[in-house]
């Protein structure tokens, strides 16, 4: 790639990471969230990967690192819902707001702290733009390392 | 009054991606070049502004925190 795309891409997807990240964290109250903030962050790595190449990208994604990311999104997402199974009966309730009063005293556990107190929502965002980032990237890894038969 | 949320869980995904990057000889950004994005994510941080029911800062505190994370990550463990 050229010189000038090389100077430009790293700094241009360290603040497209940043945007992804600010997505995921309004999902709650703005349009977008997990999966569209994942995609986000995915795709400033998609732009470092494609440009320095993938074996001279300043972001080392692993296979370790991806797969932890991986698995923490999927236990978080799974481990929230069996904590509405435990405490109301419901999988996936929202026990941070307890808004049909099942669980009354518990809902100061899973606040999310700002404005809105949206509950368990926000994690949930969060664990699913980990999932999704990790998903889209790997997808591009897999064609960068493929060398053709 | 700063919302813990936003602040905190930005500057844990970005450290976190953060600690991936690891620059090698033929891509190497000096201070300077993140100085010039530091000043690029505060505007754009500005443009971007807070949440519509946040009123804590007049820009967005979890893009500011998602950048100081990834720094933060890149100096600690990258």
């Amino acid at each position: 790639m050229s010189t000038i795309l090389k100077i430009f891409a790293f700094p241009a997807s360290i603040l497209i990471i940043c945007l992804g990240i600010s997505t995921i964290l309004g999902g709650h109250i703005t349009p977008g969230g997990g999966f569209q903030g994942g995609a986000i962050i995915a795709a400033g790595f998609i732009f470092c990967a494609i440009v320095y190449g993938f074996e001279k990208t300043p972001f080392k994604f692993t296979h370790r690192f991806m797969a932890a990311l991986e698995s923490i999104g999927a236990i978080g997402y799974i481990l929230l819902g069996l904590a509405g199974i435990l405490f109301s009966g419901y999988f996936l309730y929202n026990i941070g707001v307890d808004l049909y009063n099942l669980l009354p005293g518990m809902s100061s556990v899973f606040n999310y702290p700002d404005a809105v107190h949206a509950g368990i929502i926000p994690y949930l965002n969060i664990l699913i733009g980990l999932k999704v980032l990790v998903g889209l990237s790997a997808v591009v890894i897999t064609f960068l390392e493929f060398k053709g038969e | 009054m700063l919302y813990i949320g936003p602040s905190l869980f930005g500057f844990l995904i970005g450290f976190i991606l953060g600690t991936r990057i690891k620059e090698d000889e033929e891509v190497r950004f000096p201070i300077s070049s993140y100085i010039v994005i530091l000043i690029a994510a505060i505007l754009m941080a500005w443009q971007l502004g807070p949440f519509p029911y946040y009123k804590d800062l007049p820009l967005a505190s979890g893009f500011i925190a998602a950048f100081i994370g990834i720094i933060a990550g890149r100096i600690i463990r990258g």
